[in-house]
């Protein structure tokens, strides 16, 4: 199947900011796909390229195998959501959601029933005579998502669209970008700087970091096994916990925690300096005697109770650190000493140059 | 309140009320001057019980000058406006959207010229219009009142304009808008009270404009301020009712504009960075 969207070796820079650099991109078709990165790396310069809204210093940018590079941002038929809102004061909520039919040269009464499905979809046809700003947060954004997903094409640009809003909402317009992308059998791009957001919605993930895209896969493959540091260290909830360490040639890994073995892909030379990642999840609080297992004594500095976990903030040889554990898991936790415990095998190792994985923990 | 307060409040509002008559007394005493014959105007002591007449105005009414002059300051003004608002509207848009290089210079350039005291460029204005052969003709004045409305629009209008996010342009853009449709159907209707007080201001200031028209102009575009100074005398002596009946007419209309616009002129005032009265 033809790609949906190919970025290939494309660069966009302000001044001597280079946002995007020589990035490569692949998006498979019909698949919800999440560009994921730290606010301000380059997400939506991303958008605005593939939208047309920008143009790129160099490279190529193809939609359905064709190249559009130069192609004016209202010819390459992509359904939009910007980041906030924008919906126009001016009009009622269905003649927002209409609006790209409009612009097609639809007639009202072509319309009429496109905009009544589309508000079905999102349940919000109560709403198609108000004006947007009679309508609540969460109103506008459905308000906004319809008017986005109204048009009758195969790619659907979503830029950052649930930013702002509380959990509760954001909770039950995933599941209906799930449901939409679903229906509609197009494909979805959604960009988020928020790990929840990429790890609920994304059926591929995107990584972006200082412009280019570190990473790129299924969420499952790229979750599991990050081939990035950054990857490690921003998708996840609460983010993984990152730390130096130093290979030596015995194959083993110094860290001002504890030393471990390793298993490493390629033959790293002692001596290299390297980051060392553990996802929170994976640091045990006191832990039972357990064979293989890491110890090191710390500090728990801040207990933070989620309600079903405690995010647990602890303070061991200058590095600061965190664990989540369930409350059945640990008995009654304050500040104060403490000891944490590691399996070697929930280490990853990465190069700091480059920042790609070269092995991990081996017990 | 307690009793210190409201003693406090009840000198300052006498004291504002003071102020205000004062203000207002020779706008009053020529408003009844307007009704009055010449001899009530000129009277010693002034007279404040009369009986009015409506015979200066029967007479402004009769003078074909007189009608000629209110129609210049009306159509000068309402024109020139108008024309100045299309322009500025694309000028303010370009400003805010395009990121040019020098849009802060460029409307420092803009707001310079505005500030220019109106003796510094007569002059050589004078001069260009004399040597085109432009004194006297309608629509060099026309032009004139315009392009030095811009300024303060353009001002007003990009401050309007910055208020209204891209991403309402971007949305068009991306569902194939043209940059055209971007500006008349997504942004035009979203910085209506911006117009307004645009519109507003200038107008104000047009209107009451004496300068430039008793030097660029002539007969054919006097208007009302410059009448007041070549047409108040009649029989040798200062025409009193004629410039009561006249002044009355003049100030009629900015009064009742200022009265029903009164927000938008703190944004004309506030260059458009004050917004939230409209």
């Amino acid at each position: 199947m033809i790609p949906a969207v190919e970025f290939h070796n494309v660069t966009r820079s302000y001044g001597r900011n280079i946002i995007i650099d020589s990035l490569n991109l692949k998006i498979e078709a019909n698949r919800f796909a999440v560009i994921f990165g730290a606010p301000a790396c380059g997400k939506s310069t991303l958008l605005r390229l593939l939208t047309g809204l920008d143009k790129p210093d160099s490279g190529e940018i193809m939609l359905r195998g064709k190249d559009v590079t130069h192609v004016a941002s209202g010819s390459r038929n992509i359904g939009y959501v910007p980041q906030s809102f924008a919906l126009y004061p001016h009009y009622s909520v269905a003649d927002n959601i209409a609006y790209p039919l409009t612009l097609l040269g639809y007639s009202k009464g072509e319309t009429k029933p496109i905009v009544e499905y589309t508000a079905e979809q999102l349940k919000i046809t109560h709403l198609l005579q108000k004006k947007p700003d009679q309508c609540s947060g969460g109103e506008k954004q459905r308000v906004a998502i319809a008017r986005g997903i109204v048009k009758n094409t195969d790619i659907f640009v979503l830029d950052d669209p649930l930013t702002g809003l509380d959990f509760k909402l954001r909770e039950q317009l995933f599941d209906d970008l799930r449901d939409m992308q679903d229906s509609l059998n197009a494909t979805f791009i959604y960009t988020t700087s928020d790990a929840t957001e990429a790890l609920i919605l994304a059926e591929e993930v995107h990584v972006l970091d200082q412009g280019k895209i570190v990473e790129a896969g299924l969420l499952e493959d790229v979750y599991s096994h990050p081939a990035h540091v950054r990857t490690m260290e921003l998708l996840g909830f609460p983010e993984a916990n990152v730390f130096h360490g130093t290979l030596r040639g015995d194959r083993q890994c110094e860290t001002p925690l504890f030393t471990f073995s390793t298993r490493l892909d390629t033959g790293t030379p002692g001596g290299t300096a390297v980051y060392v990642t553990v996802r929170p999840q994976d640091i045990k609080i006191n832990p039972p005697p357990e064979p293989g297992l890491r110890r090191c004594p710390v500090e728990i500095t801040l207990v933070e109770d989620l309600g079903g976990e405690l995010v647990i903030y602890l303070e061991a040889n200058n590095i600061s650190l965190k664990s989540v554990v369930r409350h059945d898991e640990v008995d009654a936790l304050t500040e104060g000493e403490a000891e944490i415990g590691i399996h070697p095998a929930a280490l990853a190792i990465y190069a700091t140059a480059g920042g790609h994985n070269i092995g991990r923990g081996a017990t | 309140m307690t009793r210190a307060s409201g003693w406090r409040r009840t000198a300052y509002h006498l004291l504002l009320w003071l102020v205000v008559l004062i203000f207002f007394a020779p706008v009053a005493w020529i408003i009844l001057s307007a009704f009055k014959t010449t001899n009530q105007i000129l009277a010693i002591p002034p007279l404040v019980v009369f009986e009015p007449t409506l015979d200066n105005f029967r007479q402004i009414v009769a003078d074909p000058n007189a009608g000629r002059f209110l129609w210049n300051s009306l159509w000068l003004s309402i024109i020139a406006v108008l024309i100045a608002l299309a322009v500025s509207f694309l000028a303010a848009y370009a400003f805010s959207r395009f990121n040019l290089k020098a849009t802060n210079f460029l409307m420092f350039v803009l707001l310079s010229m505005r500030m220019v005291p109106a003796v510094a460029v007569v002059i050589p204005l004078y001069l260009m219009y004399s040597a085109l052969g432009w004194r006297n003709q309608p629509l060099a004045m026309l032009a004139f009142y315009a392009m030095f409305s811009i300024p303060f629009s353009v001002w007003i209008l990009k401050g309007f304009i910055d208020g209204v996010s891209r991403r309402f342009d971007e949305t068009a853009l991306v569902n194939g808008g043209s940059r055209w449709h971007v500006l008349f159907r997504v942004v035009l209707p979203q910085i209506g009270p911006g117009l307004v007080a645009a519109f507003i201001f200038n107008l104000i200031f047009v209107w009451n404009e004496f300068l430039f028209n008793l030097l660029l102009g002539g007969r054919d575009v006097r208007n009302i301020p410059v009448s007041f100074s070549t047409d108040l005398y009649s029989d040798g002596g200062m025409n009193w009712t004629f410039v009561a009946a006249m002044t009355t007419v003049y100030i009629i209309p900015p009064m009742i504009i200022i009265y029903l616009f009164q927000r938008y002129l703190l944004v004309g005032m506030t260059f458009g960075t004050v917004r939230g009265e409209v």
